[in-house]
């Protein structure tokens, strides 16, 4: 145990002193993290109102497609990109393999199911009558599906702190698609993976903490916004 | 103003809705009543063009309206659905909603906000919130909002079900003002409801739907009755604690529907070829609006509620009264068999 103590103090030691490395390793992770959150999103939660509202052929199985992909594994997601990506693979002419853009892309395909998936559950909570409300109201699709979104948003504020969890953890296809390159693509959970690898337990132990610090000030940030738009 | 023509509505295969022609005229107060399930809310839905029948047509103006109705069309009609929601928000935002979206600038939603609460008595609730307000509040809310936008057809599905008398009064008055003001473009209002007092007493016109087809009676005068088979020309369906004697071939599940206008009102029983005699005491007398007439709605206890519509100068010589006895006949062929 005492090697995990000694790891509370370097990490504490580390954070305090505003170490450059950590630091920087943060920042990527967070923009890797809110980009990837973002254009998920971005995509998945029109998806998910689309899936929830709309009747047409094929509806069920595309609601059975985004659910399974959520159980999608992170290594398998990365594989497949990396074959897409590679030199030789057809989006090879990108250049962004083992760039900070190539996890981005990984994050996005694994948080889109999620975005998705979990905003029709919201939408489909949402009684139904404030859709038609809105419309008999005179409202179009778009102002429809905001009023829909105002009455949905703690779920759909989950839904974004999902997606987020999912990608600032995610190391599978940040190791395959990044390469974990120091200074370049290093991300927190793929130092934490290297440094405990290599014993350095401290470093190790502090990423992890930032990890944490980092999941938790989103967190809270989402929340004080529900809070202040309650009612 | 908003018709519909040739109209068959499913859900789920199984027919709700069928009607040739169904038209609410502008600056009318059409009241379609019936049973539940008898098809009311399903046509307030198709008219409010929120949705689109299996088949035949919504028609606007005389023209018809395609599948997916332009917003400017959807915007002249509102509806408000019989358990009314509020969005998020204060009273106040709930009332500029439809306003706000429509681009009008902040100070004419305000005014127009102001006006409507005043009409309806919900000044003092504009800053409360949907948790904070009664059923019967939200109902009136819902109206409100619903009139703020001044649209040429309102439709209400059961506006008064969540009200006390008072309230119910309050607001069927409100809605005749609005339309007595709005004269430059007039609107036409479209209440489906079960509380036939409130019909008679402020529609213009009643329509009673019964199985999701237009029925010439009230549902006071409608039965669901069990045929007996046979071949005889006329045949006797218990109702409650009375036979009612029908002229028809069909037997099985029925539904009855005695034409109040083809009730003879006496005070004893008349000798006449009425198979129909039923004496009974009167419970109701209210004053019949619809098709423009001044008739008497005269509601008496038979052995079943039965309602019976005269003109005035009969009532006044019968002297048709609460508590009366009176008798009420009709022949074995005035009975309709649906």
């Amino acid at each position: 145990m005492d090697f995990l103590a000694e790891g509370f103090r370097r990490a504490l030691a580390l954070l305090l002193s505003g170490d450059a490395e950590v630091f920087g390793i943060a920042l990527l992770t967070l923009k890797i993290a809110v980009i990837a959150t973002i254009v998920a999103c971005g995509i998945g939660l029109p998806l998910g109102y689309f899936l929830a509202t709309r009747r047409f052929w094929g509806r069920r199985a595309a609601l059975t497609a985004v659910n399974t992909a959520l159980a999608f594994p992170t290594v398998v997601v990365g594989l497949l990109l990396y074959g897409l990506l590679s030199r030789r693979g057809p989006l090879g002419g990108l250049g962004w393999l083992y760039t900070w853009q190539a996890i981005v892309v990984g994050d996005v395909v694994l948080a889109l199911p999620i975005a998705a998936a979990l905003s029709a559950a919201a939408v489909q909570g949402v009684d139904p009558r404030v859709r038609r409300t809105a419309e008999t109201l005179g409202a179009g699709r778009w102002l429809t599906a905001w009023t829909v979104a105002r009455e949905a948003r703690f779920a759909l504020a989950a839904v974004i702190t999902a997606a987020f969890g999912q990608v600032v953890a995610e190391i599978g296809a940040a190791m395959m698609l990044g390469g974990n390159i120091r200074g370049s693509t290093r991300t927190l959970t793929t130092a934490v993976a290297l440094y405990s690898s290599q014993g350095d337990f401290g470093l190790a132990v502090a990423l992890g903490l930032l990890l944490i610090v980092i999941a938790l000030a989103v967190n809270v940030t989402l929340q004080v916004l529900q809070g202040k738009g309650s009612g | 103003m908003v018709e519909l023509r040739g109209v068959r509505h499913r859900y789920d295969g199984r027919l709700v809705l069928d009607l040739d022609h169904f038209a609410v005229p502008a600056g009318a107060m059409v009241a379609v009543v019936g049973h539940n399930g008898a098809g009311k809310s399903t046509l307030l839905r198709l008219l409010s063009l929120l949705e689109v029948p299996t088949e035949g047509a919504v028609l606007w103006d005389g023209v018809p309206v395609p599948r997916r109705a332009p917003t400017a069309l959807r915007r002249r009609v509102t509806l408000v659905e019989q358990r009314p929601v509020l969005l998020r928000g204060s009273v106040r935002d709930n009332l500029g909603f439809g306003l706000r979206l429509r681009g009008l600038e902040r100070t004419v939603v305000k005014r127009a906000v102001e006006t409507v609460a005043e009409q309806f008595g919900l000044t003092a609730l504009l800053e409360r919130r949907r948790h904070e307000l009664s059923d019967g509040d939200v109902q009136r809310v819902a109206v409100a909002r619903a009139l703020a936008v001044r649209p040429d057809v309102l439709l209400l599905d059961e506006p008064t079900s969540s009200a006390d008398r008072a309230a119910s009064g309050a607001l069927y008055r409100a809605l005749a003002d609005q339309q007595a003001t709005q004269t430059e473009r007039p609107i036409a209002i479209c209440i489906a409801s079960h509380q036939l007092e409130d019909a008679y007493r402020w529609a213009d016109d009643i329509r009673a739907l019964a199985e999701g087809r237009l029925s010439p009676v009230t549902p006071e005068n409608l039965f669901r009755v069990e045929l007996p088979a046979g071949t005889g020309e006329t045949k006797h369906a218990r109702v409650g604690t009375i036979d009612i004697a029908v002229t028809t071939d069909r037997t099985g599940p029925v539904v009855l529907a005695v034409p109040p206008t083809d009730i003879f009102v006496s005070r004893e029983p008349l000798s006449s070829s009425a198979r129909n005699v039923l004496a009974g005491r009167v419970t109701r007398i209210a004053a019949h609006r619809a098709g423009g007439g001044s008739g008497v709605a005269v509601t008496a206890d038979v052995g079943v509620e039965l309602v019976a519509v005269v003109t005035a100068e009969a009532a006044r010589e019968l002297a048709l009264a609460p508590d009366v006895a009176v008798v009420f006949s009709f022949k074995a062929s005035a009975v309709r068999v649906f």
